[in-house]
């Protein structure tokens, strides 16, 4: 019998709370140990990792690649493999590898088996596969059950191949599955955050409202508590109530902090869409029981009739090409945007191809939009893309770009040395493929069956049983 | 509580009535911003401010009024918008992926 099947069968609701520790909201950044420890002492009964988000952009979810250091994410991978082995309580790792599509499932999978082999760790792994085939997007797309998530366009077919990976964000139902393989360890590629620490209070009995809410809660770990910070957070879950704790002392849960934190990141702060339905925070309670801890309930859930389901999808837009420097002089700054289409305009009749330039100019707006009397006209930094299907033209264009604005004859010029400051030489830096998000849409009336492959396997140790 | 009973002086700007004024992404197509007062006083204050209506932060943002949404949340103090990105985040032409600074608007606002 392995972690799960002796927690499903030890532990019952309404004897004892359930212990729940949140080890990280984002696993391979240095999850802080001290913390941990501490949380490990409190003798969880399950540990539960954030791995990945939407939220670093289109590049690791289009890419394939982790956004997090491999050696960081090995590091903590083999602390919270070794604490539940050690404890012999489940772990569950939701969002693999920053994007949770295919190839960041197997490259967690790559490095948990490389852990287990390396500390002599036998386990069972169960994985839950969240790529979802385009022509099960198409699919949705032609019966109208694909809805834009905000402001994003619906796909044609084209768009839709064009993606690179699309994933599903699985929910409690599907981790359910993989749990019901009976694995000491469950990695899911991309997840809900909640799924990762409701599914196993789900299955106990615990209700969904009162699991989503703590999952909610906790998925980023101390984040919840006052001062903010990454220290695991432990939840005490009972039928009626569940306690917030952060496992460090300093980091105060509070209900005006635990109530915040569920506005984060959040459209709507009092609505929560999960695949099966809605967790709503109307009649949530939030109140002190000391100075350190709060106690939350009073969430309810609204189920669907048929699931949804979030994908996420992104297509490779060319290569990149970055230039980086400086300008002090404040005649060329006077007329930065214009002096920079001048020479764009000279620099595609030397340079064919279709190269997209985009320019970000910093102390004139590069991050938001500048009132007149804010733009700076003493010193401001260029950040110059240069975006083309072949990486040759990319790097063409931002190096011919980076000499005809070294020595561009603007109105009024009187530094003929050069206009630019350069850090560093080359200026002109490879950055990659550059992505975009093409999905975020919700798939109603999913088959979550049917999408979500769930597998089990030995690691560490003799063949499968 | 009515506006003639509370301590805030007129003219104080939003960053000075709040602990937190924070913008991120909810996904990579809306934007996020949260403020949270630092007593009921400020909150009643700032709730009831024209300048903090959905068409002032529409014209801030530049976007349409009826693309910002505002939750009240008098139980935390706290007032939340949502508005849609101009650019998908991390699209060619972003400038902030995360949407963590694109608070800066409601800093200097008088509510």
């Amino acid at each position: 019998m392995s972690a799960t099947n002796r927690l499903l069968q030890s532990h019952r609701p309404g004897e004892g709370p359930l212990r729940v520790l949140a080890a990280s909201g984002q696993l391979g950044y240095g999850i802080a140990e001290a913390a941990f420890r501490r949380g490990m002492a409190r003798r969880p009964h399950v540990i539960g990792c954030d791995m990945g988000s939407i939220d670093p952009g289109p590049y690791y979810l289009g890419a394939g690649v982790m956004a997090a250091p491999e050696a960081m994410v090995e590091r903590d991978l083999e602390l919270v493999l070794s604490a539940a082995c050690d404890a012999a309580i489940p772990l569950i790792i939701g969002s693999a590898g920053t994007a949770g599509a295919g190839p960041h499932l197997d490259a967690t999978v790559a490095i948990v088996r490389r852990i287990a082999e390396r500390l002599g760790l036998r386990l069972r792994l169960a994985t839950v596969r969240s790529d979802i085939g385009p022509a099960e997007v198409a699919s949705a797309l032609a019966a109208n059950r694909l809805e834009p998530i905000g402001a994003i366009a619906l796909p044609d077919d084209q768009a839709i191949a064009s993606c690179s990976h699309i994933v599903g964000q699985c929910g409690t139902e599907t981790l359910a599955r993989a749990l019901a393989l009976d694995p000491d360890v469950v990695i899911a590629g991309r997840a809900c955050d909640t799924a990762i620490f409701a599914t196993l209070p789900v299955m106990l009995g615990y209700p969904i409202a009162l699991s989503l809410h703590m999952a909610k809660i906790i998925e980023c770990t101390s984040l919840c508590c006052q001062p903010g910070g990454r220290d695991a957070m432990l939840a005490e879950l009972t039928p009626e109530y569940f306690t917030l704790e952060s496992m460090n002392p300093d980091a105060h849960a509070t209900p005006s902090s635990v109530a915040a934190h569920a506005m984060y990141e959040q459209a709507d702060p009092m609505q929560v869409d999960e695949p099966g339905g809605t967790l709503l925070l109307y009649d949530a309670r939030y109140e002190a029981l000391d100075s350190h801890r709060t106690r939350v309930s009073g969430a309810r859930f609204r189920v669907r009739d048929k699931p949804s389901l979030k994908i996420e999808g992104a297509c490779a837009v060319g290569a990149r090409v970055v230039m980086l420097a400086g300008v002090a002089d404040p005649g060329l700054l006077r007329v930065l945007p214009s002096a920079i289409a001048a020479v764009e305009q000279r620099v595609r009749a030397l340079v064919a191809g279709d190269w997209l330039l985009v320019s970000h100019i910093y102390g004139q707006g590069a991050v938001r939009p500048l009132p007149p009397e804010q733009v700076a006209t003493h010193e401001a930094g260029l950040v110059l893309e240069f975006i083309a299907p072949q990486v040759d033209v990319a790097r063409t264009a931002a190096a011919v770009f980076k000499q005809n604005l070294l020595h561009h004859a603007y109105p009024g010029r009187l530094t003929t040395g050069g206009n630019l400051a350069f850090a560093f030489t080359p200026s002109e830096i490879d950055a990659h493929q550059a992505y975009r998000f093409v999905l975020y849409h919700v798939m109603h009336d999913a088959p979550l069956e049917r999408l979500f492959q769930v597998d089990a396997m030995m690691l560490g140790g003799v063949a499968a049983h | 509580m009515t506006a003639s009973c509370i301590a805030v002086p007129d003219g104080r700007r939003l960053a000075d009535m709040a602990h937190v004024i924070r913008s991120k992404n909810a996904g990579p197509t809306q934007l996020t911003i949260d403020i949270f007062l630092i007593d009921a006083a400020a909150y009643a204050v700032a709730a009831a401010s024209a300048a903090l209506s959905c068409a002032a932060i529409a014209q801030r943002y530049g976007v349409a009024e009826q693309q910002v949404q505002r939750h009240l949340l008098a139980d935390i103090c706290a007032i939340k918008f949502v508005l849609p990105r101009a650019v998908l985040a991390g699209s060619p032409g972003d400038g902030d992926v995360y949407g963590a600074q694109q608070h800066a608007p409601f800093l200097d606002i008088r509510p």
